[in-house]
Parts: C-alpha cells; sequence; structure tokens
C-alpha cells in the first residue's frame, strides 16, 4: 500500500507560503486518509513523520504510527490465542467423542492445552462427561430394573396367560355346566308340574278317601247298631230255644214215661199169654210211639243244642262285630283324622310343588340369562386371552429389548 | 197147631244184650223211682253205663223187691221154645255165676238167658267174675 503522507511530502517540498498553506492542508488530509485505512481494518499503512511540515501534524503522524503499531500487535497475539484456543476446544471435543466412542467413562478428561479461556470449556466436558457417566449408570440400573421387570411382567404375561387359558377353559366348562343345568332346571320344571299334577290328582284322591272314609263310619255306625239288634234277637232267640228245650224235656219225660208204661203193658200182656197178645201188640205200637218222641225229642234237643252253638257262636260273632264295629269306628276316625292330615300335606305338597314350579321356571330363565352372560363372558375371556397372547409376546419382546439395551450399556464403563 | 212160645224180655247192660223169662219181672220202672239201696248196680252181667232202667224183680226168699239197674230195655220177644237152650256144663261148671240158665236164639243170635232173681240174690260180682262173665 502506498503510503499517504509520502504523497503529501512529494508535493510540499520547495513549495511557497502559499504553498506551504496549501502544503499544511494536504498533511492532515494524509492523516484523515490515514485514520480512514485504519477504521477500515488495514493497519498496515503509515505515516512519514518526516514529511510533515508541521510538527504538529509530525507528531499526530508519528503517534498513529506508534498507535497502528500497538494495535497490529495486539491483534497478532489475539488471532494466536483464538487459535490456541481453537485446538484446545477441537482436541477437548475429540478427546470426548473419542471417549464416548470407545464407551470408556470411567476416567477423566486430560487436555495439553492450558489456556485459561478453555478452563469453562473443560469445566463444561468434564460436566458434561459426569452428567453423561451418571445418565449411564442411571440408564445401566434402569435397564437392569427394566430387565428384571421385564421379566417379571413376561413371567406375569405368563402365568396371566396361563391363568386365562385356565379361566377360559373354566368359562368353557362352566357355559357347558350351565347349559346341563338350563337342562335340568327345565326337566326339574316339568318334573315339578308333574309332582303338581299327581298332587292335585291325590288331593282329589284323598278327598274321595276321606267321603268313603265318612261312609265306612257311617257304615260301621249302622253295622254297630245293626250288631246291637242281632245280639238283642239273639237274647230272644236264645231264651225261646231254652223254653223249647223245657218243653222237649217234658215231652221227653212223658214219652219215657209212655215208653216204661208200654213196656209194662207189654210185659203184662206177654204174662198173659194168648190172652194178652192184642193188649201186647198194642203196647208194641205205644212204645214205638213213644220211642219215635224220645227219637224226635233227641232230635230236637241235637238241634237245641246245635241251635245253642249257633247262637252262642252267633252271640260271639255278634259280640265280635260290636267290637269291630266299635274298633272299625275308632280306625275310621283315626283314619279320617289321618286323610285329614294326608290331606294337609298333599295341600302343602300340591302348593309347594307349584312354587317349586314357578321356582325352578325362574331358576330356567336365570340360568339361560347366566348362560348368555357366560358366552359372552367366554367371549371376553377369549378376547383377554389373545390380549394375553399378545401381552406374553410383547412382554418377551419387551425383555429382549431391556437385554439389548443393558447389553448396549455395558458398553460404558464408569467405574 | 201153634208152636210153644217162649216170652223172653231183652235188655241191656253195657255193651251187651241179655235175656230173661217175662214171668220173673215184676214191672220195668225208672231206677230214679226206687230207693237206691234196693237198686243193684253192678253184677255178674257188668256195670251199666247210664243206669237209665230198673227191671223190678221179686226176692221170694227176703219178700222184697230189688231193682236190677240196666241201660235199657230192649223189648219183649216171643221166640220158639226149641231156641231156648239149656246151659252146657262144661260151660256152667266154668261160670261163678248162677244166674246164666242158658242161651236163647233170638234172630239166629245166641243171648245168654239170665235168671234175674238169682241174679239180683247174688249181688254185686267180683270184677274179675264180672268181666269174665
Amino acid at each position: 500500500m502506498r503510503d499517504p503522507t509520502e504523497l503529501a511530502r512529494r508535493k510540499g517540498a520547495g513549495r511557497t507560503p502559499a504553498a506551504k498553506r496549501r502544503g499544511g492542508q494536504d498533511d492532515a488530509a494524509r492523516l484523515t486518509a490515514l485514520l480512514r485505512t485504519f477504521s477500515e481494518g488495514r493497519l498496515d499503512g503509515r505515516a512519514d513523520p518526516a514529511s510533515f511540515a508541521d510538527p504538529a501534524l509530525r507528531g499526530v503522524a508519528e503517534a498513529l504510527n506508534a498507535a497502528a503499531e500497538h494495535v497490529s500487535l495486539r491483534i497478532k497475539d489475539a488471532e494466536a490465542r483464538v487459535e490456541a484456543v481453537s485446538a484446545g476446544v477441537d482436541e477437548a471435543i475429540e478427546a470426548m467423542v473419542r471417549l464416548v466412542i470407545q464407551g470408556d467413562l470411567s476416567g477423566t478428561l486430560r487436555l495439553g492445552v492450558t489456556d485459561a479461556a478453555l478452563t469453562p470449556l473443560i469445566a463444561g466436558v468434564g460436566q458434561v462427561m459426569e452428567t453423561l457417566k451418571r445418565f449411564v449408570t442411571e440408564i445401566r440400573e434402569a435397564a437392569l430394573q427394566l430387565s428384571t421387570s421385564s421379566a417379571e411382567v413376561l413371567a406375569a404375561a405368563t402365568q396371566n396367560e396361563s391363568s386365562t387359558s385356565a379361566q377360559a377353559s373354566a368359562i368353557h366348562e362352566t357355559t357347558a355346566t350351565m347349559e346341563e343345568l338350563k337342562g335340568a332346571s327345565h326337566q326339574i320344571a316339568e318334573n315339578a308340574q308333574m309332582v303338581a299334577a299327581i298332587a292335585e290328582q291325590t288331593l282329589s284322591g284323598a278327598r274321595n278317601g276321606e267321603g268313603q272314609i265318612k261312609a265306612f263310619m257311617g257304615a260301621m255306625e249302622k253295622v254297630r247298631h245293626n250288631a246291637v239288634e242281632v245280639d238283642e234277637a239273639i237274647g230272644k232267640l236264645s231264651r225261646r230255644v231254652e223254653r223249647i228245650g223245657t218243653v222237649v224235656e217234658v215231652i221227653d219225660e212223658i214219652a219215657d214215661r209212655s215208653d216204661l208204661l208200654a213196656l209194662n203193658a207189654a210185659l203184662e200182656g206177654a204174662k198173659a199169654g194168648e190172652a194178652g197178645r192184642g193188649f201186647s201188640i198194642v203196647a208194641a205200637e205205644m212204645r214205638r210211639l213213644a220211642e219215635n218222641v224220645m227219637e224226635s225229642t233227641k232230635e230236637i234237643k241235637n238241634l237245641i243244642t246245635e241251635i245253642r252253638e249257633a247262637t252262642h257262636a252267633a252271640k260271639e260273632a255278634s259280640d265280635g262285630n260290636k267290637r269291630m264295629a266299635a274298633e272299625g269306628e275308632k280306625l275310621g276316625g283315626s283314619a279320617a283324622t289321618s286323610v285329614s292330615g294326608i290331606l294337609t300335606g298333599i295341600q302343602e305338597t300340591s302348593d309347594a310343588a307349584r312354587v317349586i314350579h314357578l321356582a325352578t321356571q325362574q331358576q330356567r330363565t336365570a340360568t339361560e340369562q347366566v348362560v348368555q352372560s357366560m358366552s359372552e363372558i367366554e367371549e371376553v375371556t377369549r378376547q383377554a386371552q389373545a390380549g394375553s397372547r399378545q401381552a406374553t409376546g410383547a412382554a418377551a419382546e419387551l425383555t429382549k429389548l431391556a437385554e439389548r439395551l443393558a447389553e448396549l450399556v455395558k458398553r460404558f464403563k464408569v467405574e | 197147631m201153634s208152636e210153644a212160645k217162649s216170652e223172653i224180655l231183652m235188655f241191656q247192660v253195657g255193651p251187651r244184650v241179655f235175656a230173661a223169662e217175662v214171668y220173673d219181672v215184676i214191672r220195668i220202672g225208672s231206677v230214679h223211682d226206687v230207693p237206691p239201696e234196693d237198686v243193684v248196680g253192678a253184677t255178674a252181667l257188668g256195670v251199666p253205663f247210664a243206669r237209665r232202667r230198673g227191671i223190678v224183680v221179686g226176692d221170694h226168699a227176703a219178700g222184697t223187691e230189688r231193682a236190677l239197674a240196666v241201660d235199657q230195655v230192649i223189648g219183649i220177644r216171643s221166640v220158639p221154645e226149641t231156641d231156648v237152650h239149656p246151659l252146657p256144663a262144661f260151660a256152667a261148671a266154668c261160670l261163678q255165676s248162677a244166674a246164666v240158665t242158658g242161651f236163647v236164639l233170638v234172630d239166629d243170635s245166641p243171648t245168654l238167658l239170665i235168671d234175674l232173681p238169682t241174679l239180683v240174690r247174688e249181688g254185686p260180682a267180683a270184677p274179675a267174675d264180672a268181666e269174665r262173665t
């Protein structure tokens, strides 16, 4: 670059005062131009102090030169420092990248640069390394914990899948059982209806039985009444027979006497010989009659004996009839009481059967609802089973990822 | 000329039937009509079952009447005298009672003929005698 003051000095040599005055103005212009180059960052220009006639301007030129020199030196120093700092920064970044790439976070960052300006940077990089180390440590712990947790999740998911399968199987069996229960409820309802119908028929039959027992008791009362009448008639008959027996005894006695008379007559006739023959014939006839009478009375006695025996038997039978009739009435009363109880029981049974019928119908409806719900639960369980499988798969994948993460984190040494 | 006949009284003592001459009999009555001391029960003919009739016989030696208790007086039969036979001597010797005097054929069946006065006079016989008779 050309020195502006040199140009001004060349123009002022051998000049007049007017030229000198004009020369002074040129020196100032040169200085001004020099300053302008300085302001533009061009510090390589200098002013030649000897070219300035005016001492003041000369001093200004000298001061300008000194200032420019000083500033240039400072700029050079600054540039050298910037270069050193840049190299330190590059070294720090390179060292940090190298450590990160190698995964060794156990050591500390050591740099050859000692510039104080890099101290914050080094401190920052150290903090970054410490932060990374802490992160890696925490990530390692988290990876370990994640691995453990994912293993637990996998186990739990597997268990859940197994449980869900068992649950699905149980629900399926329960659904089948409920289906059977529904059928059984239907059967029970039909049976209960049948029981109710049978109980109704039994009730009707028991009512008929109750009526027949009442009729039986009436008949027993009549039998007892008849037995009393028969007893009285038998008593009368017995008394008449006894009277007949007495009469027959008299007749028998008379016949016996007649027989004796006839015998004696025959005896006398026989003693009389031929004269008594007719008498004997009459006596024999009389005796035959007497014997006939005695035979008849004997038969009558036999008949009376038979009648007595028959009357006695009839009396015993009549007494038996009375006792049996009384017993029958008592039994009929007991039977009526029992039938009344049976009627009550059958009525209760019929009512209970109806209640059971209604209850079993409700049960059947409820069972159908349960079957429907169980089908829905089964469907939901099937979906849950599929979800469990997916969760198990995801847990397995998560476990692999956790293991992978642990493997990755293991690459970083922090101790 | 008609055949001579004997009038005999048929009576029963126990299971056996005997015969007696009607002339030995005074009458026939009931044992209940005769005082008990005058009734002859057990004899050589045996002991009657029922003692229904009493054949009254005269005891000529004592001049009294006694009643032979019998079960039944069957009746009076007229039999030919040829049917009346004395007791054979051997048979008579074997019998201890003298009341059995012979036998009579009644309807072709031999029936012992009893002397009633002798029988009631003999009175009760020993059981062995009665049984043997």
